[in-house]
């Protein structure tokens, strides 16, 4: 037959090529930056816009979207048609999804430095955005589906059916998961509430990684490493049972994100079970790519591109096998609220997707600017530079997240937490933190050297924009022929009806997981005492929210003694019936809040302890690295919104009264005054409409409604005294107080006992309970609840009390009064 | 969609939907599986080594 003459389209690949490395740049300096001010919190400098709350979103979805995205697109735009044997479908198309997504990237960087987020992981954008991003991604699609169809080989290849799987499966991910209801152009409230949304967030969440960073990696694999190593792919059949059996695994794990957590267990071993399954296609696709190599090892010592393959896909298998481990639930107790996560996905991000993403660049960008690489040398260097980063980041994260778990977990053999405050579980873990800026710089280093080393490569040669082809025309094949022609092999040259499989193969795992929880009211058991929130305390969340506080504070108790005693009664799933969107986090870089409105309980703090440490966090504790949020006593609440959100809540079901929007403001007002007059008793003015008060309604609204009032419960009124107190002067007793003194006390005492703002001072002549051992003693152990001091005797033995009593009236008032 | 909304809300048992679900995998997974071996290696020989030889460029044009 004649050969039709063609033309691909080089110049959107290139588009995306720079993209990719200009937007790679970015998200990796934006990860360095979250990662100084972990260790160090003078990086936030003190700005509402680049606090870590802000900045982490940002480079996550930096990296996940702008880097890795463009990436996808230009390996997909450059093998799609050379598989297919012609130009993409429309080069308006092409354009309109080059510029649609950079549009994207752009707004969403603006968007996060000014606190407009949904607070849903890596699902942050408004939903103006998260429309712009449905728009583009049916573009994308669509170019994609017309060029199947006016392909000129019969065949479809099996990267273009991981190609497929990405479009719809992120199409129904985004789609599902951005359902919203808006209130102004920055702002919506998630349609789901509680334990729903986090279902739906985590089938989200967790196919993100498998249809963004997974499915379109593996597309890429089945090009890009035979091509560079130039020999077929291992095993085509494996290819297509692990391209089933992913594809439709992938959908039913998500839930393993919230093992232990407020499910339905059924829900929960859901998650399990099919995560232990993932094992198998995944190290499928593994193998068949470290198979493809097989009596190619020589060249991979000479060719950095392969290199880096050989490293995506040994950290795809680890990856792969460590996910599902993870989803053991007695591992998950380990790495789940610890820097173990942390540490998985970026073995994937860096080592999987920046693997095969810089082993493609090093292998297309001189073949589609026809010239070689500038620097094998350089691109070697960058090799190492990047495998070493990855060792130095993952290590120290696993050893931080072991660290701070065993410490969450550790009792004296009295049977009290021996670290029952957070922070010296923080604390402990730091300097890993510090390794972990060096492995981002390192990182950052190996990309600069590359950028360098492509950038040359690209100005020695020259790409066409139009590079012209030929090809035979595709021939029709007509209908199935049942004795030539197996159902899959007919399925391979029908691109809708393929397409029309994956669909179904991707909608029953997810429809299994999410119908039942928000359909079957069984799921979620409603609690009689649990009330919505008044308008003061929803604006205080709408804050939280937009702050991203659940990047570093989950709300999530789980059922383990060693959550209970440090933080309250275990979650409930009927306490979240109105949280849109729910707020329980992933990671614990600071203490859960889920009980810090429990007045009593062991996480509760009074007014001004919030008003003080939201000012200056340092200020209360100098090893704290929460940023400051001075501003929230500066910028008032928007009341011309509040009886917008009212009733926005009340569209989605939260049961106000008829009319309530009208009231809100009012009610708003009134107890703000509370909060207001409550402050002024502590010498602290501020007006009701600052954003310091609704965070404080907030903070005191967290937990309180299923709290019990009990034995916790009390001040130091009106408990008797302790009797015959003898004060303990060794010296080993002393350094011990001094230890708990300087890890507990000083958060409010300050480490000279002096008194931080207006907590009392213990070293003056001022003592609101008196200064006899006996009274000092009592005070400790039955804290001051209406001054935001908690019972110790809950956390510390009585000989620590003791000591604790010993050290403040011998120790701290001897030094003050010389 | 109320009548759907009211079936669903009062399903019981729904849980053993995926254990459902699964053994429809492990049937469809089995089927696949034999109906991919039984497939003629030269047949998929000839695809995965088609990759390799697409380069059909012959020389540049202007595209019109």
């Amino acid at each position: 037959m004649e050969n039709q003459k063609f033309y691909y389209d080089n110049k959107t690949v290139k588009l995306f090529i720079l993209a990719t490395i200009i937007w790679g740049v970015v998200g990796i300096l934006v990860g360095i930056l979250a990662a100084l001010q972990l260790a160090f919190p003078a990086f936030n400098f003190g700005l509402e816009y680049t606090t870590f709350g802000r900045i982490r979103p940002l480079h996550t979805n930096a990296i996940i979207f702008a880097f890795v995205g463009n990436a996808i697109f230009a390996g997909v735009y450059y093998s799609m048609q050379k598989l297919l044997k012609t130009r993409m479908f429309s080069d308006r198309l092409s354009k309109i999804n080059f510029w649609g997504w950079q549009l994207i990237i752009v707004l969403a960087a603006v968007t996060f430095v000014l606190g407009i987020s949904t607070a849903k992981e890596y699902a942050e954008l408004e939903w103006p955005i998260d429309i712009l991003i449905a728009v583009v991604w049916v573009i994308f699609g669509w170019n994609m589906i017309g060029t199947i169809l006016k392909r000129r080989v019969q065949h479809i290849y099996a990267a273009i059916w991981w190609y497929i799987a990405t479009f719809i499966g992120v199409a129904i991910l985004h789609v599902v998961n951005s359902f919203e209801l808006p209130i102004s152009l920055t702002k919506s409230y998630s349609i789901y509430a509680g334990a729903q949304d986090a279902v739906v967030q985590w089938w989200y969440g967790h196919n993100a990684v498998a249809f963004f960073l997974t499915t379109p990696f593996l597309g890429l694999m089945y090009y890009y490493l035979p091509k560079a190593a130039n020999r077929p792919i291992y095993s085509y059949k494996l290819s297509i049972i692990h391209f089933w059996s992913l594809i439709f695994l992938y959908m039913w794990a998500g839930p393993h994100h919230l093992l232990y957590q407020a499910l339905p267990e059924w829900a929960q071993a859901l998650g399990v079970t099919f995560s232990i399954m993932l094992i198998a296609p995944s190290w499928g696709g593994m193998i068949n790519g470290l198979l493809t190599l097989r009596g190619a090892w020589d060249k991979v010592r000479d060719s950095a591109a392969l290199k880096f393959f050989v490293v995506a896909v040994t950290a795809y298998g680890m990856s792969t096998f460590e996910g599902p481990m993870m989803s053991l639930k007695s591992v998950n107790q380990i790495t789940h609220f610890t820097d173990w996560t942390i540490a998985h996905v970026h073995i994937g991000g860096m080592g999987w997707n920046g693997g095969l993403v810089f082993g493609m660049l090093y292998w297309l960008i001189p073949k589609l600017f026809k010239t070689k690489l500038f620097s094998e040398k350089l691109a070697n260097i960058h090799f190492w530079m990047s495998t070493l980063a990855i060792l130095i980041y993952a290590i120290p994260l696993y050893w931080s997240a072991v660290t701070q778990w065993l410490m969450w977990r550790e009792y004296t053999p009295e049977g009290y937490l021996a670290y029952p405050n957070f922070l010296e579980t923080l604390t402990q873990i730091l300097p890993m933190y510090t390794v972990r800026i060096l492995a981002g710089v390192l990182f950052l280093g190996g990309f600069l050297v590359m950028s360098f080393n492509l950038f040359k490569t690209m100005t020695t040669g020259k790409v066409e924009d139009n590079e012209a082809a030929e090809a035979p025309a595709l021939v029709p094949a007509g209908p199935r022929n049942p004795v030539q022609e197996t159902v899959h092999r007919w399925m391979e040259r029908k691109g809708v009806r393929f397409s029309v499989w994956v669909f179904i193969a991707l909608v029953i795992g997810g429809a299994v997981e999410i119908i039942p929880m928000i359909f079957i009211k069984s799921n979620v058991p409603t609690i009689d005492s649990v009330k919505p929130y008044t308008p003061l305390e929803l604006e205080g969340r709408d804050i939280y929210i937009s702050e991203g506080c659940y990047v570093c504070h989950s709300q999530m108790v789980r059922p383990f003694r060693w959550e209970t005693d440090r933080y309250g009664e275990y979650s409930k799933i009927g306490e979240f019936v109105y949280d849109h969107p729910y707020q329980w986090g992933s990671r614990r870089t600071g203490p859960d809040l889920g009980r810090a409105g429990v007045v009593g309980g062991p996480m509760y703090k009074n007014a001004a302890w919030h008003y003080n440490h939201f000012l200056d966090p340092q200020k209360m504790n100098e090893q704290s690295i929460m940023p400051n949020y001075a501003w929230f006593a500066e910028k008032d609440v928007n009341l011309e919104m509040t009886p917008k959100k009212i009733r926005a809540m009340q569209t989605l079901g939260v049961p106000y009264e008829e009319g309530y929007d009208q009231k809100a403001i009012d009610d708003y007002m009134i107890q703000a005054k509370l909060i207001v007059d409550d402050l002024k008793a502590s010498g602290i003015e501020i007006e009701p409409t600052k954003q310091m008060v609704a965070m404080i309604a907030y903070m005191h609204k967290l937990g309180k409604d299923i709290s019990v009032p009990g034995d916790s419960e009390t001040t130091t009124s009106g408990e008797a005294i302790k009797e015959n107190v003898e004060l303990l002067s060794s010296q080993a007793d002393l350094d011990a107080a001094k230890q708990i003194f300087q890890t507990t006390c000083i958060v409010c005492h300050g480490s000279d006992g002096k008194g931080i703002a207006t907590f009392p001072s213990l070293v003056d002549d001022e003592w609101i309970n008196g200064n006899q051992p006996e009274q000092v003693y009592t005070s400790i152990a039955n804290g001051n609840v209406a001054k935001g001091m908690i019972a110790y005797k809950n956390q510390y033995n009585e000989e620590q009390i003791t000591q604790l009593a010993s050290y403040i009236l011998l120790v701290l008032n001897n030094e003050n009064s010389k | 969609m109320k009548i759907v909304s009211n079936l669903l809300e009062n399903i019981e048992g729904i849980r053993i939907y995926y254990i459902i679900g699964l053994l429809i995998f492990v049937i469809l997974f089995i089927v696949i599986f034999i109906r991919t071996m039984k497939r003629s290696n030269t047949e998929m020989e000839d695809i995965k080594n088609s990759i390799l030889h697409d380069n059909t460029t012959e020389k540049t044009l202007h595209h019109n």
